[in-house]
């Protein structure tokens, strides 16, 4: 162990440019890897970014307007099911929605789900659905149910689709609280600001807000322990000192295969996820794999062993029921096995050392 | 280790003392002058300033609040540093870390996060825990959550249960006190009202916004809390809401309370623009009522970002975003409002709000219960408080700024009439020895033997914003942490919070409510010593009962 971890600091003092990937952790992991980055001027990267990179720069761009699962699931009379994401993320999604009790809520209208271009699934009993689909594309769709929320003159061939968009435009335009359910992994930036503005729209009469699923591998966690460290999400490079974020320049993946980073740092320590490395990532860049599962690596690269967030030791990660930061307890008992901080904390205090010496 | 500083003019009204003197220092706590002892080391501070280290009642400094206006406005420092306010120009820069150094640079040692929601308490925590240097505390904010408005349902209030729920709730989330914000508003916002008064209902639920607040100042006072219900009312920002601030020191009938941000209630709604000062006659109803509390929350010009519990307030305040972006966060409780907004000093409402708030301070009859804030940073950034402190020091200071407004906002304000200079000593009370006294935090705020070792060293100088900006010198809890206005060492407080009790019928009762309606465990919620890696974290405050 002692040896992995000065090996692991002896690579990552001559990186030039070291990259945080996976970063599937708790909150303390991802802050140890924050301190870490910083001083190292380090890039930081989560491997479930996708979704919460494009959500950053549209809420920086022009704002947000969520809701939290718990405001819609009690309060909610319309929820418009935006593409298969949500249901891929949470099999169980649509009970929680409309569970059977629920607070006061306003208006009188029966609880009614809008679901668009995602595949035929289980829906909630008593609870009237409508489908958009047709031959249309999902962005199509979204755009038209914007426009129908809008009253905003189009013309659609498809007559039967057109009749079911202008009276979903209604409802919406009727509803006390509408709350459009997406995973912003799944959709592209223009489709976010077209929700967005919709949202932006009813609410100068009625109540509407959106609910993103949240990223696997607590990314949602970490990209907020980001947030408070430095200011800013995941893809934040420290290499010029003053922190800095670009969705594209900063993704690990892209630095890996441009052989702009020299060093990876790859961390799946999260009970119950998995982190699948990017491609080529073991193969020609020395990597430190901090892994509480079995891992497959090159020669020369240092795998140290940790323990699985919420499995070997107490984790403090994002919880979509609370919509924030929870703790989740060790569900094996304590454990020897060190933690991702612990780790990076080690290695961080002997890279000073050597830099010292 | 004895510590002495030599020959400061020490400042220290709770002990009546502003005289050239020294100060000892062993063990992080002040001592009397041991007999027959030499100190280990000296610090001669001769012709220097010397006060206890200043104590913030009420900023914006973590939380998923905070975090959330973060995420909208990461470039809000770059903006601010290149209009030439005091902040590095790095999305860092509001950070956790950057926060504790620079209060501590400016002499602060104790900063309360007014605004924690129960269930992201463990979140608030994380944030205050990666602050360093200061000692903080978080006030929860309880009041427009269901469980709360269902025990306080019209007719039915069962104030043991709601006791028990507060006392619960302060435990749980590891709180100073408990902060309620538009009593009842943010819930009734979710029934889609879009103004809500003091006196109106909240849907469903039939209790006014009087009476959450006069039933949580009951449960306050009979749990011993030592800080009283740190309240924000009704109608912020709104012309004509001074009527509301007096009406709810009001109802408070002598009851202990803390009025948040009250320069942000002092507005008239008299003149040609039926916007004007109602600072006068706000003053005159805190000048009465001897057991309220208020912070100010003072504006200054530039560049900032509001953040608030107060989504009514914040949804309405959207449209005057700037830049042109908002979060309107729907969740349990308050939810959040970020809102962008650039104080204009040519603006005539941003005018007469600059002056409005420091008629406040300068109409106080007894400045112990007119305490400092700029509603960090709602108000302005915290980094700005030695220019406020400037302004209210020096009255030639406060011409130079007040010629610069607009002449309609001069015409109609009774700022230029007042020629109050507040003292070192006043400056010490608003900053030091009242918020430590109404936190109930009787360790600091002063520097009498036994007080926590934190002391900040000033040069004296006509420039009040220079002396302020960069201490010479700061203990905390008798370490030296500044040196020149630079940290020389990165220390880690403590966390402050009470701890009442209640019984325990109430964790069942509230683990089937979250079962219930949210499908979630409160364990998931509760803040352990483990949220943080620093030994001895957690300090308790104890109840009077």
């Amino acid at each position: 162990m002692d040896s992995a971890l000065d090996r692991a600091a002896d690579l990552l003092a001559q990186a030039r440019l070291p990259v945080f990937g996976g970063l599937f952790t708790d909150v303390n992991g991802a802050a140890a890897a924050l301190a870490l980055a910083q001083k190292l001027g380090g890039v930081i990267d989560h491997a479930a970014s996708s979704g919460t990179s494009k959500a950053a720069r549209v809420m920086r761009e022009t704002g947000s307007t969520p809701a939290s699962l718990g405001e819609v699931r009690n309060r909610a009379d319309t929820v418009v099911l935006i593409g298969d994401g949500p249901r891929e993320r949470d099999s169980k999604l649509l009970e929680k929605l409309f569970p059977a009790k629920s607070l006061p809520r306003p208006g009188d209208n029966k609880r009614e789900l809008i679901v668009i271009r995602a595949k035929k699934g289980k829906t909630p009993k008593g609870v009237r659905t409508m489908e958009l689909d047709g031959k249309h594309a999902l962005p199509d769709l979204v755009a038209l149910l914007g426009a129908a929320a809008r009253e905003l003159p189009f013309e659609v061939r498809d007559a039967a689709l057109a009749k079911k968009v202008l009276s979903a435009g209604k409802r919406l335009r009727e509803s006390a609280f509408v709350v459009f359910v997406y995973d912003p992994a799944e959709l592209e930036e223009p489709v976010l600001h077209t929700v967005l503005e919709t949202v932006r729209h009813l609410v100068k009469s009625t109540r509407a807000a959106t609910l993103s699923m949240s990223a696997p591998g607590n990314g949602d966690g970490v990209n907020l322990c980001s947030i408070w460290t430095c200011g800013l999400p995941m893809r934040t490079s420290f290499a010029g000192g003053a922190p800095e974020n670009n969705m594209w320049a900063f993704e690990a993946e892209r630095l890996l295969k441009s052989g702009e980073a020299d060093a990876l740092v790859w961390i799946d320590a999260l009970d119950g996820a998995e982190a699948s490395p990017p491609t080529r990532a073991f193969r020609g860049i020395p990597a430190v794999v901090l892994s509480s599962k079995p891992v497959k690596a090159g020669r020369d690269d240092v795998v140290i062993e940790v323990g699985a967030a919420a499995a070997d030791h107490d984790a403090e990660i994002y919880l979509p029921p609370i919509a924030g930061i929870g703790v989740v307890k060790a569900s094996s008992g304590a454990s020897k096995k060190p933690t991702v901080a612990d780790v990076l904390k080690e290695i961080g205090a002997l890279i000073d050392k050597k830099g010292a010496a | 280790m004895l510590v002495q500083l030599k020959g400061g003019r020490v400042i220290d009204p709770a002990n009546n003392r502003d005289a050239v003197g020294d100060v000892y220092v062993e063990n992080g706590r002040i001592v009397e002058k041991p007999a027959g002892r030499k100190p280990d080391e000296v610090h001669d501070v001769s012709g220097k300033i010397v006060m206890a280290g200043a104590i913030d009642v009420h900023s914006h400094i973590a939380g998923t609040n905070v975090t959330l206006g973060r995420q909208l406005m990461p470039e809000l420092p770059l903006i601010a540093a290149a209009e030439g306010q005091p902040i590095l120009p790095s999305t860092a820069a509001w950070g956790a870390y950057a926060t504790g150094l620079r209060y501590a640079e400016m002499g602060y040692t104790t900063v309360i996060e007014p605004a924690m929601i129960p269930t992201h308490a463990i979140q608030a925590h994380k944030e205050m825990a990666s602050i360093p240097v200061i000692d903080v505390a978080g006030l929860v904010v309880l009041g427009n959550d269901d469980y709360t408005l269902n025990l306080l349902r019209k007719g039915k209030a069962k104030s043991d249960e709601l006791k028990d729920y507060v006392a619960w709730t302060l435990a749980h989330s590891k709180a100073l006190g408990l902060k309620v914000i538009n009593a009842g508003g943010s819930e009734a916002f979710k029934f889609n009202a879009r103004t809500f008064d003091l006196d109106e209902e909240v849907p469903e639920y039939g209790v006014t916004s009087r009476g959450i607040v006069e039933a949580m100042q009951k449960v306050v006072a009979d749990l011993g809390v030592p800080h009283p219900p740190h309240v924000h009312t009704n109608n912020l920002g709104i012309a004509g809401n001074v009527e509301t601030a007096v009406a709810t020191l009001e109802a408070t009938q002598g009851h202990p309370i803390h009025l948040a941000h009250i320069q942000f209630y002092g507005y008239g709604n008299e003149g040609d623009k039926g916007f004007s000062s109602g600072a006068p006659a706000l003053m005159e109803a805190i000048n009465k009522h001897k057991n309220a509390t208020v912070d100010v929350g003072q504006v200054l010009f530039g560049q900032t970002v509001t953040i608030s519990g107060d989504i009514l307030r914040q949804f309405d305040g959207r449209r005057a975003a700037n830049p042109k972006k908002w979060v309107i966060n729907q969740a349990e409780g308050n939810g959040t409002g970020v809102v962008p907004y650039n104080y204009k000093r040519k603006s005539f409402v941003n005018a007469l709000q600059w002056a409005i708030g420091l008629e406040i301070f300068l109409l106080a009859d007894d400045l112990w219960r007119v305490l400092f804030s700029t509603d960090h940073p709602n108000g302005a950034l915290f980094t700005r408080y030695p220019e406020i402190f400037h302004l209210l020091m020096d009255r030639d200071e406060r011409a130079r700024w007040f010629d610069s407004l607009p002449e309609a906002s001069r015409q109609v304000s009774g700022l230029a009439g007042i020629s109050r200079e507040l003292t070192l000593s006043e400056l010490a009370i608003i900053t030091r020895a009242a918020p430590a006294k109404v936190l109930g935090m009787t360790d600091r705020g002063h520097l009498a033997p036994g007080a926590v070792a934190d002391v900040a060293v000033y040069t004296d100088q006509k420039n009040k914003t220079k002396m302020f900006a960069a201490a010479d010198l700061v203990f905390k809890s008798g370490n030296v942490v500044v040196r020149k206005g630079t940290v020389v060492d990165v220390t880690w407080g403590h966390c402050f919070h009470v701890d009442p009790g209640f019984d325990s019928q109430i964790n069942k009762r509230v683990c089937s409510f979250y079962d219930t309606y949210y499908g979630a465990d409160p364990s998931w919620f509760g803040v352990t010593e483990t949220v943080s890696d620093h030994p001895d974290r957690f300090a308790t405050i104890r109840c009077a009962s």
